[in-house]
């Protein structure tokens, strides 16, 4: 058939990625077949600037990787001309390579979405549908493309964030296996243009990680000083002025002096006790005998 | 940790906070005890729902489903659990539920997608001769079946040595068990034996019963057994160290010991024998006064 449905992904990243991200950026590319690939971008140049890289390369969409602090890794997905864009926040990355996913797929196969009902309920998440479905699926008769549709991807909305994976599809009766990659995407804005334009959502759950990372540091320093808090107040308590207490004169009303004995002066030597043997201690040898065993044991 | 910050977050309106205000809130349970960290709140968020709705307007493509293959499911609903309402209550921090209920989407997904494919003639199996390239590379699944494999023999592994463990005991068991029960009957015997000595009964059962308990079982080996008695190391060992607790009573001085002089062997009493390989002769030594005399001659 005809290759009609004329989409480009552009796929490449700023610089100061580390290895993880690397490693996920080439497998979205191994994955999708009508992606490009492009050098680093500079850290000096504005986000505006990508469009004009895209439409150099005659690109319509865009996936751009963002890292910052060498921590955080952003995303942005975009519809290159004058389409929305959207920014996330990139967690739990899981990588083609790791040998917990066993299962394998064409390479250039087309994918199968799957979305969360979830995803038809609020406008921002329909309109994030769309722009998954028009960067994901593969089109139909793209030359580098194998006409099985072997595999699905799935975008579940779970906790406030959307949760990507991608299955094998081994038999008709849908057993899966997962082949990889995996990642979760935390919403953090929705754009009218491309990496720019008027924003139209903004989502309250997000929490930037910078601010994680400060409340942490701040409840801990909380609990530091909350202690010492406490250990000075107890200082003061101590070293607070004591009450002299008054002497009290009904305090000896109750005391009665105990009778005095008659001095007795023992004369004759009192009788010596009888020697009554102990049955229940131990010979001196068996004494020593239990020493012995008490010290080896 | 969050959740300090947060909850003060509503009540620190005001530069200052009175006392009786903090009492008041505290009672109310908006204060957690600790200490309070105050959050900078970010004033609106935007929900631009309309701005949304029109951008998408614009965007949408119109693009024939085999073009896109999207479908939007729940998932399937699994026998084992409670249905629908069920996956509003899936546990994020719980890894398997989680990953169970995104399997469960995908599942869905394809059961619907795959007689959609079928019907616009899109292969989905691919067939036995056609060989492509994979997104994984052969060495990488080589690595992963060596992986699996591995993790298999280890986990095999194991699961023998706990058998041989169990089994080890087991048989330690019945070991003991057989020995307390070959005991038993001998004591049984014994006392039997005796009884009929003493003129108690004068049934001679016990050796009917000894037949029938050995032949209820093990028949063969049993009369074997009796036959050929202990092993002749045991019965060596035996007659050195007896049966243990009849040695006391084995050697009294009474008329009938001081009168048996059965193991006298007068060969070996005037050391006339034939000496075994001549040693006796060799090591004899002279006695006290034979020695003494030498002694006192050689000075």
């Amino acid at each position: 058939g005809k290759w009609r449905n004329k989409e480009r992904v552009l796929i490449f990243s700023s610089r100061g990625i580390n290895f993880r991200t690397r490693h996920l950026m080439q497998d979205l590319r191994t994955l999708m077949p009508h992606s490009k690939a492009d050098t680093k971008m500079d850290r000096k140049d504005q986000l505006f600037v990508i469009n004009e890289v895209c439409e150099m390369k005659n690109c319509n969409k865009c996936i751009f990787f963002e890292a910052k602090k060498k921590q955080d890794l952003y995303m942005w997905l975009s519809n290159t001309p004058q389409g929305p864009s959207a920014k996330f926040l990139v967690q739990n990355i899981h990588t083609l390579a790791e040998l917990k996913m066993t299962g394998n797929c064409l390479r250039g196969s087309r994918p199968l979405l799957s979305f969360d009902p979830t995803f038809d309920k609020e406008p921002h998440y329909a309109l994030l549908k769309e722009l998954f479905i028009q960067i994901f699926s593969t089109p139909q008769y793209h030359p580098k493309s194998q006409p099985f549709v072997d595999h699905v991807f799935t975008f579940t909305v779970t906790d406030e964030r959307i949760w990507f994976r991608n299955y094998q599809i081994i038999e008709e009766d849908a057993s899966l296996v997962e082949i990889g990659p995996r990642f979760v995407l935390n919403l953090i804005k929705i754009f009218q243009g491309s990496f720019g334009g008027p924003t139209l959502y903004e989502n309250p759950h997000y929490q930037s990680p910078n601010m994680h990372r400060r409340l942490i540091r701040l409840s801990v320093a909380a609990k530091f000083r909350e202690k010492q808090q406490v250990k000075e107040v107890q200082k003061i308590k101590k070293k607070g002025s004591k009450v002299l207490i008054e002497e009290d004169p009904t305090e000896v009303v109750f005391e009665t002096p105990a009778e005095e004995k008659p001095v007795e002066i023992q004369l004759v030597k009192p009788e010596s006790k009888p020697i009554v043997k102990d049955k229940k201690k131990l010979r001196k040898f068996q004494r020593k005998k239990q020493k012995k065993f008490f010290r080896t044991e | 940790m969050a959740r300090r910050g947060s909850l003060s977050d509503s009540d620190s309106e005001g530069s200052s906070l009175s006392d009786s205000e903090l009492q008041e809130a505290f009672a109310r349970g908006a204060l957690k005890p600790g200490l309070n960290v105050v959050l900078e709140e970010r004033p609106k968020r935007r929900n631009d729902a309309g701005g949304l709705k029109q951008c998408l307007a614009d965007f949408r493509q119109q693009l024939a489903w085999v073009e896109r293959l999207d479908v939007t499911s729940g998932q399937v609903v699994d026998p084992a659990s409670q249905g629908a309402a069920d996956k509003d209550a899936v546990d994020p921090e719980n890894d398997f539920q989680r990953e169970m209920s995104f399997y469960r989407q995908a599942q869905a997904a394809v059961l619907e997608a795959l007689p959609r494919l079928r019907k616009l003639q899109v292969p989905t199996r691919r067939p036995d001769d056609y060989f492509a390239e994979m997104a994984k590379s052969d060495q990488q699944m080589q690595k992963i079946r060596q992986k699996l494999k591995s993790k298999q023999e280890a986990m095999e592994r194991s699961e023998r040595a706990k058998q041989l463990r169990a089994m080890r005991k087991y048989g330690k068991k019945v070991q003991t068990e057989i020995l307390q029960r070959r005991q038993k009957e001998k004591k049984n015997m014994l006392n039997a034996v005796k009884k009929y000595q003493k003129g108690l009964s004068d049934k001679l059962d016990f050796l009917d019963e000894e037949q029938t308990s050995s032949q209820g079982n093990k028949k063969g080996s049993a009369s074997q057994w009796i036959k050929k008695g202990p092993n002749a190391k045991r019965r060596y060992k035996n007659q050195k160290f007896g049966f243990g607790g009849k040695k006391k009573g084995s050697k009294w001085n009474t008329k009938e010991s001081f009168n048996d002089v059965s193991s006298f062997r007068s060969k070996v009493a005037h050391n006339k024998g034939p000496g075994k390989g001549g040693k006796k002769a060799l090591n004899k030594r002279p006695g006290k006064r034979a020695r003494q005399k030498m002694k006192s001659r050689a000075r």
